[in-house]
């Protein structure tokens, strides 16, 4: 096993470009001290969205360090997956591995890409454990580290980048993420905190509108159910649904009678294709979203709500809940939820300001429509 | 010989007591049924008083907006297609299970409900639309039309020369298979969303009640009905045994092919509606046999009673056991029955099947 172990880092070694390597021991988000070679010059990512936070690092290439990745990027998130296959075309050539779920890969191919580090996401360490891929992977001396950006976002969302900055010897860019990121979570939350006498507006969200027949998927305390409560809202769902992810009754909701609906929306042409789901996201149509959000709302479960009847109901991109940009959809829901506190906050300067500091693909509009 | 004489007119009135106690139990189920869809209609989160309920039912014009769509547009429908899958399903497993003389055939067993989770898969992972032109209702059709082509390739095969009843099944039991590892293959490749879409979708759900789909499932009921009825005699005769039905003139090759052509109708439909709901079409016809016998006059308007109230019942329950949630209703249907159903066959003295 030892020689084994020392003919794997041998030929590591050899394949290792940079010269100024050295090991350093980072702490990653599952509390293991992991022992990594850095800066890192051929990593894998566990999942294909945590590429949304390896552009902020890498601004000129992002794609470079990236030897392999899970296919899940594309599926997810086409507008923005199509935003970067335009200005980087060679991310269609980058390895696919395993199957769309956490944790499923081909451990073989893996260690054929020689990757310095694999990052993985904290929620696949389960699965990970369980196939005991990470004693294999150490034998050939492919450390894994865990960040987490969906779980607790919230809480892990600064430490994940700190980390990776590590990695790629970014420290700095990560350091200047970072603090933007407190500095515009923080204009929310001191000022939701500083309330004392905070009337929260009774808030229903509909995961998904219009993706399948059904009424009145929601969520519980997770996830944007979370996002709402950090907004200065109460979430209507929390009290009926246990978990993070949840039906309500669509009777419930003329009995809760909420003074907002926002209805989470993106483009699911590919999955329900011409269905009653409202495509806001990067670049979409938003009259076309708005009709469609308009007509969500003659369904049954939504008559004589107050939120309609005041016209308070939102439209906003579904898959803020797992991108780095989580914090700007906290931004637009808190000016939804309190017009009065936040007039003087648009969370449009901050999505543009993050995509024109950090990102390099352009910002375009319509990550949200209202028909206030 | 003087006691046989005595004896000769016992035959007769045990006969009637024997029919009289069956009307009886039919009856039974009928006023239980009643007070379930009441009980179904009056609860629910938006906490209306049983009189504000019945005056919304009878008096909908006068009753307010709200009032008027909770009743009539989000309870009643639901109610409704509870009554109306649970007669179907379990109307289809009792004629199943009569012309495979097996208590284990349900229309699930021949692979049905597989086939039409696949169909219902393709078009939530794939956006697949096996009938385009009604893009909207792509979930349903996709179902419907997954599970007729599973029905029709059973039926194809049993006219096949040599094809037995055991035959029958073990062809079921594979379609069961391909289906299910179709399904799991679209599963590993479908993404978060589409595969919760996916997942709850296969626990059965009535929450996509409209007047729509009752009606729909209800005009098939009432025109598959009749059709059983007519040959209710020759059904009950077909659980003597294939020889002795055969020996009595039954046509038993062609009553099988026409109960299986109209079991597949009844069950494709409300499947590709509600999702998977499998229980009710085992249990249900289990609890008319052992309480009605298998005399099909009974037995068909038992097993669709039985399947209706388990299904009432169990709505009921959701709504009781998690309130302001939906819990999928294929869930607590097996879980609630399940023990009932262990409880009746055990403490039931005669053999079950």
């Amino acid at each position: 096993m030892f020689f084994r172990f020392t003919l794997g880092a041998t030929i590591l070694c050899l394949f290792s470009a940079s010269a100024f390597a050295a090991p350093i021991t980072v702490t990653d988000i599952a509390g293991r001290e992991v022992t990594v070679e850095a800066p890192v010059n051929r990593v894998i990512l566990g999942e294909g969205r945590q590429i949304f936070f390896a552009v902020v690092l890498d601004g000129e290439n992002p794609f470079e360090r990236v030897v392999g990745w899970r296919d899940d990027f594309r599926e997810a998130a086409p507008e923005s997956y199509e935003a970067y296959a335009e200005k980087f075309p060679q991310i269609s050539e980058i390895p696919t591995f395993g199957g769309f779920k956490d944790g499923t890969f081909d451990i073989e191919q893996a260690v054929s890409l020689s990757p310095d580090v694999m990052i993985m996401n904290l929620e696949a360490k389960a699965a990970t454990d369980e196939a005991g891929y990470e004693e294999k992977l150490a034998k050939v001396g492919i450390p894994i580290v865990y960040v987490d950006f969906r779980e607790q976002p919230f809480e892990h969302t600064a430490q994940s980048m700190a980390i990776i900055g590590k990695l790629f010897g970014e420290e700095d860019r990560a350091a200047d993420f970072n603090a933007f990121y407190q500095e515009q979570l923080t204009r929310i939350t001191d000022v939701i905190e500083a309330q004392s006498d905070l009337e929260r507006p009774l808030v229903f969200v509909e995961r998904a509108g219009g993706y399948s027949e059904d009424c009145c998927m929601s969520f519980g305390n997770g996830n944007f159910g979370r996002m709402v409560e950090l907004a200065g809202g109460k979430n209507m769902a929390a009290p009926f649904i246990p978990g993070t992810f949840g039906t309500v009754n669509a009777e419930q909701v003329i009995a809760s009678n909420p003074d907002q609906i926002i209805v989470t929306g993106g483009n699911w042409e590919a999955y329900v294709p011409g269905g009653a789901w409202v495509g806001v996201g990067p670049g979409s149509d938003e009259a076309q979203a708005r009709a469609k959000l308009e007509a969500l709302m003659k369904r049954p479960a939504f008559t004589g709500v107050t939120a309609v009847e005041t016209n308070e109901v939102h439209a906003i991109w579904h898959q803020f809940y797992n991108s780095p940009y989580s914090f700007v959809a906290v931004q637009r829901l808190a000016t939804w939820l309190h017009p009065d506190l936040f007039a003087d906050l648009d969370a449009e300067e901050t999505l543009k300001e993050l995509h024109e500091r950090f990102l390099p693909v352009d910002y375009r509009p319509g990550y949200w429509v209202s028909l206030k | 010989m003087t006691s046989i004489t005595t004896d000769s007119p016992a035959p007769a009135i045990a006969y009637r007591s024997l029919v009289t106690r069956r009307i009886f139990i039919l009856g039974l189920l009928v006023g239980l049924l009643v007070l379930s869809i009441a009980v179904d209609v009056s609860l629910g989160p938006a906490r209306y008083s049983v009189a504000d309920v019945l005056r919304t039912l009878f008096a909908p014009a006068d009753a307010d907006v709200q009032m008027r769509v909770v009743v009539w547009d989000i309870r009643m429908p639901m109610a409704m297609l509870a009554v109306t899958v649970g007669a179907s399903l379990s109307l289809a497993g009792a004629q199943m299970q009569t012309i495979l003389a097996n208590p284990l055939a349900s229309p699930f067993t021949l692979g049905l409900s597989a086939a039409a989770s696949f169909g219902a898969a393709l078009a939530m992972v794939l956006g697949v639309a096996l009938f385009p032109a009604a893009i909207s209702l792509m979930v349903p059709i996709n179902a419907f039309l997954m599970a007729m082509a599973a029905a029709l390739l059973i039926f194809g095969l049993s006219t096949l020369r040599g094809v037995t009843v055991e035959t029958i099944i073990l062809l079921g039991i594979a379609l069961v298979f391909s289906f299910n590892a179709a399904l799991a293959l679209l599963q590993y490749f479908a993404s978060e969303q589409a595969l919760s879409a996916v997942v709850f979708w296969t626990m059965g759900s009535l929450t996509k009640a409209t007047w729509g789909k009752v009606a729909v499932t209800a005009v098939i009921l009432v025109l598959c009905v009749p059709l059983f009825a007519r040959r209710a005699w020759a059904l009950t005769a077909i659980r003597l045994g294939e020889a002795r039905a055969a020996a009595m003139g039954v046509p038993v090759r062609r009553l099988r092919l026409e109960a299986l052509f109209l079991v597949s109708l009844l069950a494709a439909v409300p499947v590709s509606f509600v999702g998977t709901i499998g229980f009710i079409g085992i249990v249900g016809p289990h609890v008319a046999r052992l309480l009605l016998g298998e005399d099909q006059r009974f037995f068909l308007p038992g097993a669709m009673l039985a399947g209706a109230l388990i299904l009432s019942a169990t709505s009921v329950l959701s709504k009781a056991l998690l309130p302001g949630a939906v819990l999928p209703i294929g869930i607590i249907t097996a879980l609630v029955g399940v023990p009932f159903f262990a409880a009746l066959i055990l403490t039931k003295g005669r053999k079950a099947w």
